[in-house]
């Protein structure tokens, strides 16, 4: 103990005195120090250890621990004592027995729910490229996009997204696995999917369940998907008088903005806008709208149509002509 | 937009592809300059995404009614997973499927209950000084928040955490395992894979060798499920307290043990010279070493016994390992082996590794006792002890022993209306055939029967169910069996 307090102080003039290396997994708790940052402790035999404060090695001194001395000396590794911390990382879970339980049984269902349905498991990374989910339309998903900010390659790169987005948002499958997996019919996607609330600092962790038909240029493919959902939620007892589905069809939108002559290329950052409807204020998606190019009156027959209650009164309205 | 975009490149257009006809996607490489943007047929091999290089542009609000402009580069997206990284479409995925339920159905055979945790942890998690190579290795970065994060590299500190966080509520022993995805990062272009799925087994709460025995009993169970015998593989077993007893009597300093135990488990991996400078550099003393390395080539049992004694704990405790390992009915699938050390700083005890004989493959699996784990976080110490068994190497295994499962898609049902407005008919049928929890492929587009019975065969149907206007009108269907072609026409409401 005492050649290792001689090593430490001749190095650590700069550093806190008295630091001294401990590792701790073959030490007695009792010799574990605990101090923050600014104290000097002459003595570290005086603290006693506070399981709530517990401490673990972790070099400061990069080079130190790298130099090697021809004597029989130990590396200079100056660590500084930080705190670990029992819970998981904010935002996630852990799943001890009973909640793995809950967890398994959601996850058999919605297994069993898609083997009912003749569709295939597959699974993906839960890194991806970045590049896989930059979409220039402003949405949520992607500025909730967790990634190092200072990395542009593929690694580390982001951890993966609503992969059901991805897959509606291009017709021409991305990956080579789902090339094969894709035309060859439905699948089941299970993900791990990570958001990063915008300013908050807190990272979101959810499993996603996906189903997805490729191929099938129809509406039967919805209607297939929408009764795989509709069969899950009778497996777990939820009726219709629990749970719906609200439906429409961004076609709608398209309609209308074509008479204004809005670029396609703005369509999808102006859905994403519309999305926002019942989050912020009115104004503001009018002001978004305006900024994204869509003229006010464009604006006013968006609402319009958004604001229909009924299949027969959508119809109605397309005999308005709207754009004029 | 030409103002703006004088470096880059000209008439490129945003397209979001959703809502666009293929026929219109474009596709060309970065340099090339296109003046009609709609020449170019799109290959599905060179799709392109649109991905903004031009920050401002996107924030900036004018007041008149432009569209901003945005300037895309149109960029090839690498259709790979990111390197190191697997996809699992289905064929994959049924695989791993079966090899998790088979970890899955030993663990309850052994009455463990099953756990999770997250993939990233902080990476204070994971920071061990002790020289191992899976701190080398380490998937960590920094997030949005500034913290320092880590992919696990293996599931034991998670554990531990959870079970400190568990505090007194917890009652021992805790039998728990868990099938996660574990992280590496590698700097070197080594085809080496950075994420593995790895079953693990973990014991908490008992202090003898009982636990270790359990544990190897349960993966010769898994091997044996398999049809992997004790022809294939073994279990070489140790005691890091061989080495331990040894350091002791040199005064060796306690916390110095785990440094030492991984500069020895490279001993395979790189020079002899290597070791005992590192060793030496380590604080280990030239007898010391020569006292580790000639215990560490011991190769029998009553061998150590002659060199330690009879007495230490090493001994007893493996004599007793080896006698309950006859017991549980594995004896030879176990040998001793005193240079099995492992390459994890903190295993306290007992330690084995699983090994394929022809000595083609890595470890298969390994394990041991780390009683003083807990305490490193801050908890009060529990023995335990577990193991980890990675999903890569077994099917490794599998295929050179010709074991690979032949796992083939099965839907019980292909139901086919053989007209387009009996679309919604089908639809009720598959409603029905599901609702009685058979598995029903639907078709859902309007296709000729010669596509539908390539597609039956694909999925190894079992029946086909066509609903023709005739027989619909009569509340009836036409099913036929696959497998022995007979064909009959049935009410649906006896549909079974």
């Amino acid at each position: 103990m005492q050649f290792w307090a001689r090593v430490v102080f001749a190095n650590a003039t700069h550093l806190i005195l008295h630091q001294r290396l401990l590792h701790l997994s073959f030490l007695k708790p009792s010799l574990i120090k605990h101090f923050s940052h600014k104290t000097l402790n002459p003595n570290p035999f005086k603290s006693l250890i506070n399981p709530k404060n517990f401490s673990v090695a972790q070099s400061l001194n990069k080079k130190a621990s790298g130099s090697r001395i021809g004597a029989l000396v130990p590396p200079l590794i100056l660590e500084k004592l930080e705190k670990i911390d029992v819970n998981s990382p904010k935002g996630t879970r852990d799943f001890p027995p009973e909640e793995m339980c809950l967890r398994s049984w959601i996850f058999h269902n919605f297994r069993e729910v898609s083997r009912l349905f003749g569709f295939e498991e597959v699974d993906y990374p839960v890194l991806e490229s970045e590049a896989l989910f930059i979409r220039k339309a402003g949405e949520e998903i992607r500025d909730q996009c967790y990634h190092n900010p200072g990395v542009r390659s593929v690694t580390p790169a982001s951890l993966n997204l609503h992969k059901c987005e991805m897959i509606v948002g291009f017709y021409i499958v991305l990956k080579i696995g789902e090339i094969a997996v894709l035309l060859c019919g439905p699948n089941l996607l299970l993900w791990l999917e990570w958001l990063y609330k915008r300013g908050i600092g807190a990272a979101v962790v959810s499993y996603q369940w996906n189903t997805d038909i490729i191929g099938v240029p129809g509406v039967t493919a919805e209607a297939e998907l929408i009764s795989s959902i509709v069969t899950f939620f009778k497996r777990l007892g939820i009726t219709l008088s629990d749970v719906g589905f609200k439906v429409s069809s961004r076609k709608v939108l398209q309609e209308v903005l074509q008479c204004y002559s809005i670029p396609v290329h703005l369509f999808g950052k102006v859905c994403v806008i519309i999305d926002k409807m019942e989050k912020i204020p009115l104004e503001e998606i009018k002001t978004e709208l305006g900024s994204a190019g869509v003229s006010d009156k464009a604006i006013v027959d968006l609402l319009q149509v958004m604001s229909v209650k009924s299949l027969s009164e959508l119809e109605g309205l397309q005999h308005l002509n709207l754009c004029k | 937009m030409t103002a703006n975009a004088t470096h880059l490149i000209l008439h490129q257009r945003l397209l979001h592809l959703s809502f666009f006809k293929p026929s219109l996607i474009k596709h060309f490489p970065h340099k090339t300059l296109n003046p009609n943007p709609f020449k170019s047929l799109i290959n599905p091999k060179n799709f392109s995404v649109a991905q903004s290089l031009n920050e401002n542009a996107s924030g900036s609000r004018t007041g008149a009614l432009v569209p901003p402009p945005i300037l895309e580069k149109l960029e090839k997206i690498d259709v790979n997973p990111p390197k190191g990284t697997r996809d699992f479409p289905p064929e994959e995925m049924r695989l791993r499927s079966w090899i998790f339920h088979n970890f899955r159905e030993v663990s309850r055979l052994f009455g463990f209950e099953e756990v999770d945790y997250p993939v990233l942890e902080s990476e204070a998690l994971f920071i061990r000084k002790a020289g191992e190579e899976i701190r080398d290795q380490l998937y960590s970065f920094e997030d949005r928040g500034n913290r320092r994060v880590a992919l696990r590299p293996e599931l034991t500190p998670s554990l531990a955490r959870v079970v400190i966080q568990k505090g007194k509520s917890v009652s021992l022993p805790l039998k728990w395992f868990a099938i996660g995805q574990c992280w590496r990062y590698e700097r070197m272009t080594r085809g080496r894979r950075r994420e593995h799925y790895q079953w693990n087994m973990d014991i908490i709460g008992v202090p003898g060798v009982m636990a270790e025995a359990e544990l190897i009993s349960s993966i010769v169970t898994f091997f044996k499920r398999l049809g992997i015998t004790s022809s294939d593989v073994g279990f070489k077993v140790s005691s890091r307290k061989v080495l331990q007893e040894v350091l002791q009597c040199y005064s060796i300093p306690e916390h110095l043990f785990g440094k030492v135990c991984v500069i020895i488990d490279k001993m395979e991996k790189i020079p002899l010279e290597e070791i005992k400078t590192e060793l030496g550099s380590a604080g280990v003393s030239e007898k010391a070493i020569v006292d580790l390395l000639q215990v560490m080539s011991v190769k029998s049992l009553s061998e150590l016994e002659e060199k330690l004694g009879s007495a230490g704990d090493a001994i007893v405790e493996l004599k007793q390992l080896f006698s309950l390992a006859d017991k549980f009915g594995y004896s030879e699938w176990i040998q001793f082996d005193a240079s099995v050390v492992r390459g994890l700083a903190y295993y306290t005890g007992v330690v084995f590794e699983g090994f394929d004989r022809e000595g083609k493959l890595r470890a298969i699996c390994g394990g041991g006792r780390y009683d003083k784990l807990l305490s490193t976080f801050g908890g009060d110490d529990i023995p335990a002890c577990g193991f980890g068994f990675g999903d890569a190497v077994i099917v490794e295994l599998l295929k050179e022993k010709g074991l690979m499962p032949e796992l083939n898609l099965q839907v019980e049902n292909i139901v086919c209306p053989l007209d387009q407005e009996l679309q919604g008919a089908a639809a009720t049928i598959a409603t029905i055939l599901r609702e009685k929890g058979q598995s029903v492929d639907l078709v859902l587009e309007n296709k000729p029967l010669k596509w539908v019975f390539k597609r039956a065969a694909r999925i190894n149907a079992s029946r086909l169910i066509l609903v023709g206007n005739s027989e619909w009108q009569k509340g009836m269907v036409k099913v036929k069996v696959l497998a022995t072609g007979e064909q009959y026409e049935i009410e649906l409401n006896q549909l079974e």
